[in-house]
């Protein structure tokens, strides 16, 4: 912290880019092997049947067809995200008795080109028995509603293999239709501080099942050899978890299933679960000899990949006159589709997204999450915080007005400071809150253009359009506890003075190479362009959690740094020896180590090596290694919220600007003014390429982004129908990182690419208010929503509430 | 039944037998061996596979390779020459104007052309000339930088010092 940083917090280019700007990077789609096959997968047209029969007679008789698999295939292949022992996995690669979604996977075939694997999706021949469908999570948990996972599942779950406790099953499941999780968290004494609050307010809020709209469809190449390896290319977003997840599915020891290195074409959370199309990949290569390819085309990106869970919300918060939270009350249900996904996980994390930004000290939070026959809900940048904090951060800003104080300032006297502790026992070692607040006010010109509450906004009408200003905070963990728990690097010397970083480390655009190499050449005293990084390779790199639950920079980048420090140790030491003079006396600076102050007794860490070499034959290879909550053993229970979850969080704020047509209903996102804590910046242009990204995401949910189904049917699966924020809705973008430093973190840094997401949408919805004086409480805010209010606004005289 | 067709591609002419109702866009991948065009949604919608057709950008899903004969085609690979960088894809670097990098190679070509058509575009020429690019990491923030770097005749001038 003393010394100045040289690599670490500077924008350097990135380590990937030459790769991507001259298209040599390697995507699973265009890995090629001789002999590959091609793989189509038969999906389910019908959003609840029951399958009588499947004859793939004609499809296998068809020429060029070399394999074709269905639930028979598949019999002992129960699997999910979700595996405890509260709630076993729900899943098999291939339908066994029953269709639950359209897009459920049928049948799969793998043939010598794609034309005639789509031809012999064609001759397989299922038998349906059609079953009454529901859609809704409130009509699914109706007792005479149709039951989507009827038989009881057995069976033991991968989180008893982790040490997780064998529990009795537990009653969520049994007692309400369809509910496939259930969270129930309570501290404090709620009624009697909704008792003594001077004022209570309670909303409804409503948000839109979204897509993660990766430019890069899913894909994956399978190659079984005759040796006995599962050679796999896969979109993914963490080698170790799939990894082990595929070795258990299929069978194998985990080493014989081997991940290749593949750049991932953007992720933002659909690429981390294990999907049937991977499973099928490998088994279709295992019979069939050869590689398969399977590519989704874009309309089963749309469909089967996890879309972000619908969620209905409701809040009922009560305040004391100063504008402090005093108790919450917090309802949650969502529409997990046909499986569960990460349904139980999410509505935890509503909590979890909730506890670290204001202090409520009383609380009782229910999460509910519903099977149904849409399709299937999973993690989506941020991953329950937009929905929960739209809610949280919307309501607040009603509460304020109601109780006449500016929301800035409210936020002001309930956000968390440095030093507080958690109801979970989660320690805010850093937090920059009231930083990332007050200096989004400051930049924004908050004051100026929101006025004083209750003030006139008819001043600010130009022509049809007004402006208006909204703000909203979020957090973001910094890693959670997840298969494989921890990250461990290796950094080996060259004699050149080099070093290469070997890390499990999976680049999907975030920019992990570049920063954990920065963090190496940092702590080697050495240039960026001296570390050369090998990553992504099951077989090559060790352990890794993965680049999904934000740990990449907290985790993966604190073991990084160990190794290089590891590498360090013994290279000063061998130093010491040749140079004469104590280890503690030496110092490494543009790759020459040195006696302090003696410039006359240097050498090069090349020859360091060299020497290494020579004398005992030791090239000088660092490891390191970090677990998630290093120092704590228990598991965080979804149902329950209890158990420490992370070692550190990311904090945001964020002030909209937008201007509304009060004659289209258009609403325009002019300017986000965001302030984040991310501790350190490990490379602030990658920090502000994160920033933005999220901020246009969270613009596009906030605006115009929306799966709509009929009948479980989605209806707009293409980017035609499904509009995301293009170059012409791009906003100003002002506002950067705060001062702040995590103790967990490499020099200091902690998550940034996920958080600034979630903080948007509420923002612009305050934003919205501000302006014209609607409040939309069901995102998107499409222009037809906010006409409809406007019209509405018009007709009876403002209500008092 | 296969069809003989001959494509000219970053300078090269490569003699071929495709299928008749193949695209440019599976020509080059999966027969030319030229994977830097990247396949995003195989509907015209979002522009990853764009690659010049006489210096114009077109969505190359949406052309049948025949119908590409007897022209100059350019893909991402044809940017650099003798191992030296175009100066867009040299800004885009400078100014990390990509992340995952699978929209990148379009976002380049189109860039191209834009700063050929107008050396000098103005901000709101760039983003109308890039709506096309669909681009889910970055938010276009430091794609749009990228571009205005190399606008005022910066690109023409690196190029000829090339």
């Amino acid at each position: 912290m003393t010394t100045e940083l040289k690599v670490v917090g500077k924008s350097l280019p990135r380590v990937d880019a030459y790769a991507k700007v001259t298209g040599q990077a390697e995507f699973t789609m265009d890995v090629n092997l001789p002999g590959m096959l091609y793989g189509k997968i038969l999906r389910s047209p019908h959003p609840h049947a029951r399958i009588k029969n499947i004859d793939t007679s004609e499809a296998e008789k068809l020429n060029g067809v070399l394999g074709v698999i269905t639930g028979k295939d598949t019999k002992d292949m129960r699997y999910a995200f979700v595996d405890t022992p509260r709630y076993p996995a729900d899943q098999y690669p291939l339908a066994q008795d029953k269709v639950r979604y359209i897009g459920d996977e049928v049948a799969a075939v793998a043939a010598v080109n794609p034309e005639t694997a789509q031809a012999a999706l064609d001759l397989i021949k299922v038998e349906y028995e059609i079953l009454p469908a529901v859609f809704d999570p409130y009509e699914a948990m109706k007792p005479d509603a149709p039951t989507i996972h009827d038989a009881e599942i057995q069976g033991d779950s991968i989180w008893e293999e982790w040490g997780a406790e064998k529990t009795k099953k537990s009653d969520a499941n049994e007692k309400v239709n369809n509910v496939s999780g259930r969270t129930v968290i309570t501290y404090g004494d709620p009624d009697k501080a909704f008792a003594e609050s001077h004022h209570i307010r309670e909303d409804r809020f409503e948000t839109a099942a979204t897509a993660h709209c990766a430019l890069e469809p899913h894909a994956a190449v399978a190659h079984y050899d005759p040796a006995g390896q599962m050679h796999l290319w896969l979109s993914g977003m963490g080698i170790y978890y799939k990894r082990y997840v595929l070795s258990k599915v299929l069978e194998m020891p985990t080493s014989q299933v081997r991940l290749h290195k593949v750049y991932i074409g953007g992720a933002f959370g659909g690429k981390m679960d294990v999907y049937p199309y991977e499973i099928c990949a490998a088994l279709l290569s295992k019979k069939t000899g050869r590689p398969v390819k399977i590519e989704l085309t874009r309309g089963e990106v749309f469909t089967t990949t996890r879309l972000r869970f619908p969620t209905y919300i409701d809040i009922k918060t009560g305040v004391s006159k100063d504008g402090k939270i005093l108790s919450q009350h917090i309802r949650t249900v969502v529409n997990n589709g046909g499986y569960r996904g990460t349904g139980p996980v999410v509505i935890y994390l509503f909590h979890g997204w909730t506890a670290p930004v204001y202090r409520v000290k009383n609380m009782r939070y229910e999460g509910i999450s519903v099977w149904t026959n849409i399709p299937v809900g999973g993690p989506q940048r941020g991953h329950g915080a937009p929905q929960i904090r739209f809610a949280i951060d919307s309501q607040l800003d009603m509460i304020a007005e109601d109780i006449g104080m500016d929301p800035a300032e409210m936020m002001l006297k309930n956000v968390r400071k440095i030093g507080e502790t958690l109801p979970n026992g989660d320690v805010l070692n850093s937090c920059g809150l009231i930083d990332c607040v007050t200096q989004a006010v400051e930049l924004s010109d908050w004051k100026e253009k929101r006025g004083a509450p209750g003030s006139d906004r008819t001043e600010r009408k130009n022509g049809s359009i007004v402006r208006g200003v909204g703000i909203s905070t979020t957090t973001m963990i910094s890693g959670a506890p997840y298969y494989p728990f921890a990250s461990a690097g290796i950094v080996k010397l060259h004699d050149d003075g080099a070093a290469t970083l070997i890390s499990g480390v999976v680049e999907m655009g975030q920019g992990a190479e570049t920063t954990l190499s920065q963090i190496v050449a940092e702590e080697l005293g050495i240039s960026l362009d001296d570390v050369r990084i090998v990553a992504g390779d099951t077989e090559q790199s060790p352990i890794d959690m993965g680049s999904f639950l934000s740990g990449g920079a907290t985790v993966t980048g604190a073991a990084i740094r160990l190794a290089a420090a590891d590498a360090k140790r013994q290279l000063l030491e061998v130093a010491s020896e040749r140079l004469d003079a104590m280890v503690e006396e030496l110092d490494i600076s543009d790759g020459i180590v040195c006696v302090r102050d003696r410039p006359d007794r240097c050498m090069s860490i090349g020859d360091v090596v060299n020497y290494s070499v020579k004398k005992t034959g030791d090239p000088i290879i660092g490891h390191g290694s970090r677990k998630i909550l290093s120092g704590t053993s228990r598991y965080p229970s979804l149902a329950k919220g209890t158990g420490r979850w992370t070692d550190a969080y990311g904090f945001n704020a964020q002030v909209a600007e937008v201007e509304v047509d009060t004659e289209t209903g258009q609403v325009k996102l002019v300017r986000a003014t965001t302030f984040h804590d991310c501790g350190t910046p490990l490379n602030p242009q990658i920090v502000a390429g994160q920033v933005h990204g999220c901020v246009s995401t969270g613009q596009g949910q906030a605006l115009m982004e929306e799966i709509v189904y009929d009948d479980g049917r989605v209806l707009n699966p293409t980017f035609q129908d499904y509009r995301l924020p293009i170059t012409l809705d791009t906003p100003e973008t002002a506002g950067t990182e705060v001062e702040s430093f995590e103790p967990a973190g490499p020099f200091g840094a902690k998550e940034v690419g996920e958080g600034v997401v979630a903080q948007t949408l509420a923002a612009i919805a305050n934003a919205v208010y501000d302006a014209v004086g609607v409040r939309i409480t069901t995102l998107p805010i499409t222009p037809q929503k906010v006409l409809a209010a406007l019209e509405n606004q018009k007709k009876p005289p403002k209500n008092n509430k | 039944m296969k069809l003989l067709i001959s494509l000219k591609v970053n300078g090269q002419t490569h003699d071929l037998a495709i299928a008749p109702h193949h695209t440019l866009l599976g020509v080059l991948r999966e027969e030319v061996g030229l994977t830097g065009t990247k396949r995003g949604c195989d509907d015209g919608d979002c522009g990853t596979c764009t690659v010049l057709i006489d210096g114009n950008p077109i969505t190359s899903c949406m052309l049948l390779a025949v119908d590409a004969q007897e022209k100059e085609i350019t893909t991402i690979e044809g940017l650099a020459v003798n191992g030296q960088l175009h100066p867009v894809q040299q800004a885009f670097i400078d100014h990390g104007g990509l992340q995952c990098g699978f929209c990148t190679p379009g976002v380049i070509l189109t860039a191209k052309y834009l700063l050929e058509q107008d050396p000098a575009p103005t901000d709101e020429q760039i983003r109308l000339g890039l709506a096309g690019n669909l681009c889910r990491c970055t938010g276009y923030v430091l794609i749009l930088e990228a571009i205005s770097a190399s606008r005022d005749g910066k690109m023409q001038k690196a190029e000829a010092t090339r």
